[in-house]
This record gives structure tokens, C-alpha cells and sequence, in this order.
């Protein structure tokens, strides 16, 4: 099995673990990623806040180039990119001059759930993740617009619930699962983040969660980099890990926690894996 | 009562920004039915200063200049709730987008940090085709005059050590493709003026 692979701008940097971890689970799930050739940025929040056209041309670049590599499927595992590639895959499709060879766009975990599928995944559980209560986190934009994204449910996602399950977690229902974290205001209005991601960390804690999984890094740096603040706004100790579900995916496939990028993770997530016995 | 009031007619008002969003962002506006399930939803709408059922209604009454000047525009969080709640399949959130990037070729905005923000973000693209994170951090500090500030050099520490931030990061081979997508674009990143 094969895909062509994008990996964005924070697999670079800031979400390194989560490009190793989700290299490292598709290798073992005999998929082989084929990164995308000289990508440029999806342009993110910035291009389609700004100029419509310019982000339809930088990610119609990148769909270019997936179809010239020969592929007709590419994945991403950041919403933001997935979002912008998604979008711009569809207007090119239903635009006038309709080109029909358009890669289909994939989310991560859309592709770990419908192309991979639940029985190769459990089939190369070597660990089973039991005793853990987790939150699965998707956010806003892996599953909505619906009618763009074509995947999930966007009001009740249940993809890596399942996943989650598979590899011997428990996940909690929780009001939180896709409302928004925050997104690109990070920086430019980090009032805003406090006030969203709060409002995820609580409601993650009071559905009992141990750890809240994410699928994008936007959702994993808000969580994780801001909860020290978010702590001090609101005066209660979350201590909530914010893992990436590859990561854990890892970890049940046998890798060690260092290799699966645990490290990386602002809230140490050592004393809850620990305690479960996975280390 | 005032004897002149007379009940506003929307047959009589002027329907080209309904029209014009219609045609450029495929958006109808006139199958909203003012649920407002849109706003019930909205991320974002507590601080907003029209909230997206609002929005849709300002567009049938033709006040681009209402719509142009909104604080909504600059703290929309694009999490498309709007999108997919409308009963009527309205794309609010396309509509926001399309109202901000006629601000901004405007030069309107109500949240200088924000466009900012973009616009530092774009023109790295420009620059290398690719995002890096701490120079553009270190860029938006420095242009908002954020020179000390000890949570964010604590937490930026923080990141630096556990590798979730570089200083160098490779960009694209083909940067002159790139500068080919910027100039077919609407706006020139001008390297950020506040």
C-alpha cells in the first residue's frame, strides 16, 4: 500500500514527534508514505484569511505535483493542511475548467481508519494500551465542512474513538470532542486560546480523561504549550498529557517511548504510562 | 409612533453585494430562514461584535461598509460550526473570508496583531515557500515591540529544548514557482506593517 504523504511546515519543528510517530506506525503498517516532491506551505490560516486565490494556487501547486508523482491519494496529518488541500481539491473539481485528475485528500487518521482499517491496525498491537481513560480529541476542521471533508461525523466523530478502543484504550464521551481549540490565533490573540482551549481541557477533565488525544499539531500545541496558563487563568491543575494518537499507536506497536517522541510533550506524559505499565 | 415609519421593503433595497457574493463565493443568502443556529454555535460569538446570523442579514441589506469595519472578521476562527449547523447549507464562514480579504485590500482592520500575524506568515512563505516558526515568532515580537516578555521566553525555552521549535528549517528548491503563485494572488505581503 502506498500514498504520497504531506508532511507541512510543523513537522519540521514543532510537531516533529507527531511526522516521526506517524512515519513510524505506517511502516509497520506496511504503507509506504511518499513525501510529497519540493512542497510549498498550505498557507495556513494567513493565505485564505487574506487572498483566496493565493491559497488555491499554493495548494493547487502541491496537488500538481502529487499527480505527477503518479499518485491519485495524498495524506496529510495536520487539519490545517488537510483543510486547505481539501478545500482547494474541491473548488478546483466543481471550478469551470474541471481537471479530473485531482488527488483525493486524506486526513491521517481518515486514512488509518477507512483505507488501513481496524483489523491491520490491531493486528500489529504487540502492547495493549490497557487502563487508560482517554479524551479523543478531533477538533474543528478534520471533519468539517462536511460536505467538503467527507468524513466522519462533525458533530459526534467516532474514527479515533474506535482507534483508540482497538489498541486497548477506553475512551470517555465528552461534550468537548470537535469544538475548536483555538487554531492559528496561538500568537496574534492568545487570550482567545486560553479562553477555547480552557474550555477543552475542562471539559476533558470532567468526563474523567486521563490524557487528551489529538490529530493536529495546532490542537496539540494549544493544549499542551498553553496549559500552563491556561492553569494559572483558571486556578485548577489539569496536568492533562495531550498525546498524539500516532504516538500511542506507536507504543502499542512495541516502539519505545523515546523513538515515539514522547519526550517532546510539554505535559510529561511519563508518570500516566508508567502507572499503566507500558514503559 | 412616527408618522413616517414605514416597514423596510427588501424588494427595495439594492442586492448587489447579495449578488456579488452569489456569484464569487457561490454563497445564497437568500435561503436563510434567521434560525440563527449559526450563532448558537459560533466559537467565537461571545466576543463577537456581529454574530454570523447578523452577518448573513447585513448581506441582504447591502451594508458592505458595516461588513467591511466588523470586528467578526479579524476573530473568526474558520471552524466552519456556522457552515455545517445551517439548515440552509449557508457557508458563513466563506462569506467572512471573502468580506476580510476585501478589508485588507482596503487596509481595514480592527485587530492590527492578527493581520499582522497573516501577513508576517505570508511573506515567509513568499521568502522560502515554507513556514519556520520561530523566526516568524521572534519577527511578530519584534514588530509588536514584545521585546521582553518573560512568560513567552519561558515557554519559548521550554520549546527550544524539547526540539518543538528550530531556527533553521529547509524550504522549497523552486522558490521562483513560488513567487509565480504570489504574484497570480490578490495581495502583496509587504513584510508586515503594523
Amino acid at each position: 500500500m502506498k500514498i504520497a504523504y504531506f508532511p507541512g511546515c510543523s513537522a519540521h519543528a514543532m510537531a516533529s514527534e507527531y511526522d516521526r510517530s506517524a512515519r513510524l506506525v505506517c511502516d509497520d503498517l506496511g504503507v509506504a508514505l511518499n513525501e510529497v516532491t519540493d512542497w510549498n506551505c498550505c498557507g495556513a490560516t494567513a493565505a485564505h484569511s487574506l487572498d483566496h486565490e493565493l491559497m488555491l494556487g499554493l495548494n493547487g501547486r502541491n496537488l500538481a505535483t502529487v499527480s505527477r508523482m503518479g499518485f491519485d491519494k495524498v495524506t496529510t496529518p495536520c487539519s490545517g493542511c488537510f483543510s486547505q488541500l481539501k478545500r482547494t481539491g474541491f473548488e478546483l473539481k466543481s471550478s469551470e475548467t474541471a481537471r479530473r485528475d485531482i488527488p483525493r485528500v486524506m486526513h491521517l487518521l481518515q486514512f488509518l481508519a477507512e483505507e488501513v482499517g481496524l483489523d491491520r491496525i490491531l493486528g500489529s498491537v504487540v502492547k495493549r494500551v490497557r487502563g487508560l481513560k482517554l479524551a479523543a480529541y478531533y477538533g474543528c476542521l478534520i471533519t468539517r465542512p462536511k460536505k467538503i471533508t467527507e468524513f466522519d461525523d462533525p458533530e459526534q466523530p467516532m474514527s479515533m474513538d474506535r482507534i483508540l478502543r482497538a489498541i486497548g484504550a477506553q475512551t470517555v464521551n465528552w461534550s468537548h470532542k470537535a469544538e475548536c481549540c483555538g487554531g492559528g490565533f496561538a500568537v496574534s490573540q492568545t487570550s482567545i486560546v486560553i479562553d477555547l482551549a480552557g474550555q477543552v481541557l475542562e471539559a476533558a477533565r470532567q468526563a474523567g480523561a486521563e490524557a487528551v488525544i489529538v490529530a493536529c499539531p495546532l490542537c496539540q500545541s494549544n493544549l499542551d504549550a498553553r496549559q500552563k496558563c491556561i492553569e494559572e487563568e483558571r486556578g485548577i491543575v489539569y496536568a492533562l498529557p495531550v498525546i498524539y494518537f500516532t504516538q500511542l499507536i506507536a507504543l502499542a506497536f512495541g516502539h519505545p517511548a523515546g523513538k515515539a517522541g514522547l519526550k517532546n510533550l510539554l505535559v510529561s506524559p511519563f508518570p500516566l504510562l508508567e502507572r499503566i505499565g507500558l514503559l | 409612533m412616527n408618522s413616517d415609519y414605514r416597514p423596510m421593503r427588501l424588494d427595495e433595497i439594492d442586492d448587489s453585494l447579495q449578488r456579488e457574493i452569489k456569484e464569487k463565493c457561490g454563497v445564497d443568502v437568500e435561503t436563510c430562514m434567521e434560525c440563527g443556529k449559526c450563532s448558537g454555535g459560533c466559537s467565537n460569538g461571545h466576543i463577537f461584535d456581529f454574530t454570523p446570523r447578523k452577518i448573513v442579514q447585513l448581506v441582504k441589506l447591502n451594508a458592505e461598509d458595516t461588513l467591511i469595519a466588523m470586528d467578526s472578521l479579524w476573530i473568526c476562527l474558520s471552524c466552519h460550526l456556522c457552515v455545517d449547523r445551517c439548515p440552509s447549507g449557508i457557508d458563513t464562514a466563506r462569506i467572512l473570508d471573502y468580506m476580510r480579504q476585501k478589508a485588507y485590500r482596503k487596509g481595514v482592520t480592527t485587530r492590527p496583531k492578527i493581520s499582522l500575524f497573516h501577513e508576517l506568515m505570508m511573506s515567509s512563505v513568499l521568502r522560502s515557500g515554507r513556514v519556520s516558526e520561530l523566526p516568524l515568532l521572534m519577527k511578530y515580537n519584534w514588530k509588536t515591540r514584545q521585546y521582553i516578555n518573560r512568560k513567552d521566553a519561558v515557554l519559548g525555552l521550554k520549546m527550544l529544548l524539547k526540539g518543538k521549535l528550530r531556527l533553521f528549517s529547509p524550504g522549497v528548491k523552486d522558490r521562483e514557482e513560488v513567487r509565480r503563485i504570489f504574484s497570480t494572488g490578490n495581495s502583496k505581503p509587504t513584510g508586515g506593517r503594523p
